[in-house]
């Protein structure tokens, strides 16, 4: 890097791609149409997913909090993701990990929590700490950062994907979009490649596994049918080694409950199991002076079970696909778990083919997304285009606990539905309404994403209130839910995260606890963030004048021009409240305009060409003069 | 809505669906959320609403029994549980003796019987959706002719939930095929 580029002081903010992983972390960002990782000052691009927390209020995040893990177990949070959107009573949450517990006390959010010494922190501070590090290191190559994709597994649910977001947001970046890893390592390989055709994206990460099935189609990466499972990984493959290591050295109850010897065993089977990967027998020292061997055979057979999961989830896929595995076109392999060996030969076995492995499977699914915040940023190539789906059916329960599925998984998002249902008594004036994911018949076997009871119904006879239920899942593949009563016209909204997450409030307060100087951090946060909000609208309505001015109405470009203007002074004041007055201003001018350029996008979609006088394109939409 | 309207279709049961799939995916390419990250609110929210209702047009119009759903609504004919006639005796009969081969073949373990009875009933399916598909263009939407059609949307919904079933003993018993 020159000295130049250091000191530019108007370096454009630059978008970066996350992947936030179980065990490592990494920040990439597209230099020249090329993506990119970003190595910290060791030259090491993967950051270690472990949060240490310290004394006084000390976070250390990465290798050095990695190296002391075996001696500040309960301090130090490693493979937080497993923990993200789960509750604090999930039987899961005991059996991660060699920490304590704090249970949430009554009115509090059921989300776990760690004690960590002298504080209790949530999974969702844990990730932003380590995304805090991750935007740090961007910072300190590219000056400044812009928006951020993160990327998800694509099995999470809302819940998980929800703490993911407010990760993003207490760290205290811009989220561009949650992006499904296989579909980021699609996009990093496809652009590579450049070829057509129909892939399975196996990822087996250290917490998590994901099957995709997509189809690549001149710049189209369409999502068919994914599955997977988000408590499978490379950490299974961890505890049913270091199983194998208490046995062998003799270890009962009490050696289990020791949590710095759990670390440290976890560590040395993890160690063993990278040496296997190479070699064919290893030989590890535990504890001074005392050693094991283990055979790669032998841990072979200790994933055969996890890899056979891995093998039922992929089945379906393709049968939701509607593809048997000759029909595909290739298999990418992603995640670190997927250098094992008897991992790649499974998948080879599965799918009938060699996959493909060129990209760095550590580093692939971060190059697929900072290609993606690039496209957001409206800096990459215009005829790309990711068409995602929901993992998980969304439904509601009905009576006898019976899940009526409102939307089925594998539906391309974003996209919506909505349901009629009717009061089961007489005078009834609630309905309580119960959201679940999953695949199950029955709610009780499902994932409960949120309980809210729209209330004030009028008393009515049983059958006569028509309550509709709507469901909204934008490209994040996050859910809102919004009820109506059809009769009076009551409604509620609700984003779903009262069941396993922080409400808006408490990401707010974390938000300005996190902040050294509270309050005029957050105004000098808002102000930056309006302004560059600014800058984007201002460029991206001039844009349109100039590409549709036909569209625009007697008056239209006046209007725009005025608020342009009054916008542009607002920006350079400080203010961010009178910035976010003028954008929405801004907004209101050119809205009709804005509809009128979508109908001309839709008709030239339609007609499937480029059309350079659309019928209709103006007139009919609107009337000149009629405003 | 009108499912067919939204992706510009004509209002069919006889779909070219490869035409149609390639109208969703350039409506998508024009709608999706990704390709207004940068413009203003409203543009923004115009775009997801458009893209929400082009991806859940496409969701209706690509499942032949959703796709009947509609074409009879959109002509006044009511459908759904309530409102659909009760499956005649005959087929009732049928069914009835098909899942108990079904539930032989499952207790002898015998996936290539489960797998027979399900091309059987794949056929029958893709027969009443041909039937069906003439039957729609006849009837030109006149209420009057579509309604003894409903009669054939209860058929496919038996075969699908047969052929789900069948799905899920063949995947209990081959789980490595």
């Amino acid at each position: 890097m020159t000295l130049l580029e250091i000191f530019d002081p108007k370096a454009a903010p630059k978008p970066i791609g996350i992947d936030l992983g179980t065990t490592n972390s990494l920040v990439a960002y597209v230099d020249d149409e090329r993506p990119c990782a970003i190595a910290d000052c060791d030259a090491e691009v993967l950051l270690p997913s472990v949060v240490a927390y310290g004394p006084r209020g000390a976070v250390d995040v990465g290798r050095h909090a990695k190296a002391g893990a075996s001696q500040r177990a309960r301090e130090t949070i490693v493979s937080v993701k497993r923990f993200m959107g789960r509750g604090a009573d999930d039987p899961e949450t005991a059996r991660l990990g060699p920490y304590s517990f704090v249970p949430p006390k009554p009115g509090e959010a059921n989300v776990v929590r760690f004690d960590v010494g002298d504080r209790v922190v949530t999974p969702v501070e844990v990730s932003a700490e380590i995304l805090r590090a991750l935007k740090r290191l961007a910072e300190d190559e590219l000056r400044a950062v812009g928006g951020a994709v993160i990327t998800v597994p694509a099995y999470f649910d809302d819940a998980q994907r929800q703490a993911t977001r407010d990760a993003g947001r207490l760290a205290g970046l811009e989220v561009l979009r949650l992006l499904n890893e296989p579909t980021a390592a699609a996009l990093a390989y496809g652009l590579d490649k450049k070829q057509n055709g129909t892939f399975a994206v196996y990822d087996l990460g250290g917490g998590t596994f994901d099957v995709t099935i997509l189809l690549l189609d001149d710049g189209v990466f369409q999502v068919k049918s994914t599955g997977g499972d988000s408590a499978l990984g490379g950490d299974d493959m961890d505890h049913a080694l270091a199983n194998l290591i208490f046995e062998r050295m003799g270890w009962g109850e009490r050696e289990r409950g020791d949590a710095n010897l759990v670390r440290l065993v976890l560590d040395r089977a993890r160690a063993i199991k990278h040496a296997l990967t190479t070699g064919l027998e290893v030989e590890a020292e535990i504890v001074p002076g005392r050693s094991v061997v283990v055979r790669r055979a032998e841990l072979d057979r200790l994933i055969e079970p996890l890899l056979e999961r891995t093998g039922v989830a992929c089945r379906r896929a393709l049968k939701d696909a509607g593809l048997k595995a000759e029909g595909l076109d290739g298999v990418i392999l992603v995640g670190g778990s997927t250098r094992v060996p008897a991992v790649r030969a499974y998948v080879k076995r599965l799918f009938g083919r060699e996959p493909l492995a060129d990209i760095d499977p550590d580093q692939v699914v971060a190059l697929g997304a900072a290609l993606q915040a690039n496209l957001l940023a409206g800096e990459g190539r215009d005829d790309i285009l990711l068409l995602d789906v929901i993992p998980l059916s969304l439904g509601i329960e009905v009576g006898g606990g019976v899940v009526d599925k409102i939307l089925p998984r594998n539906t391309t998002t974003p996209t919506g539905a909505r349901a009629t249902y009717t009061t089961q008594e007489d005078r009834q004036t609630g309905f309580e309404i119960h959201v679940v994911q999953g695949e199950r018949e029955l709610a009780g076997d499902c994932r409960s994403l949120a309980r809210f009871t729209l209330k004030g119904i009028p008393p009515m006879p049983a059958g006569m209130a028509k309550l509709e239920i709507t469901f909204r899942v934008d490209a994040d593949g996050l859910l809102t839910v919004h009820a109506r009563e059809e009769t009076t016209g009551l409604e509620q909204e609700v984003s779903v995260k009262p069941s396993y997450g922080l409400d808006d409030a408490a990401v707010e307060q974390m938000l300005m606890d996190a902040l050294d100087h509270g309050e005029d951090d957050l105004k000098a946060r808002l102000l930056a963030e309006n302004r560059v909000e600014a800058g984007r609208i201002v460029q991206a309505t001039r844009q349109a004048v100039a590409v549709d001015a036909d569209l625009l109405a007697p008056g239209d470009r006046g209007r725009i021009d005025e608020a342009i203007a009054a916008l542009e002074a607002a920006s350079r004041g400080d203010e961010p409240g009178r910035i976010h007055h003028l954008i929405e201003e801004l907004d209101l001018a050119s809205k009709e305009f804005a509809t009128r350029r979508m109908n001309r996008a839709i008709a030239r979609a339609i007609e499937g060409r480029k059309v350079t006088d659309v019928e209709g394109g103006l007139s009919s939409h609107a009337a000149p003069g009629a405003e | 809505m009108d499912p067919f309207a939204t992706l510009g279709l004509e209002r069919t049961f006889s779909l070219d669906l490869r035409a149609a799939e390639k109208t969703h995916r350039e409506l998508s390419r024009a709608l999706h959320p990704d390709r207004h990250a940068r413009g203003g609110a409203s543009e923004r929210r115009q775009a997801l609403e458009r893209a929400v209702a082009v991806n859940e047009a496409w969701r209706v119009v690509r499942d032949p029994i959703r796709r009947a759903e509609a074409l009879f609504t959109l002509a006044g004919v009511p459908v759904g549980d309530t409102h659909e006639p009760a499956p005649s005796p005959a087929l009732l009969m049928d069914m009835m003796e098909q899942r108990e081969a079904l539930a032989e073949a499952r207790s002898r373990r015998d996936a290539a019987a489960v797998r027979d009875l399900a091309a059987q009933v794949g056929a029958r399916e893709e027969a009443t959706e041909l039937a069906l598909g003439a039957a729609f263009e006849d009837a030109r939407g006149d209420r009057a002719r579509l309604e003894p059609l409903v009669a054939k949307l209860g058929e496919l919904r038996y075969y699908r939930r047969f052929l789900e079933e069948a799905s899920a003993i063949t995947d209990d018993l081959e789980p490595s095929s």
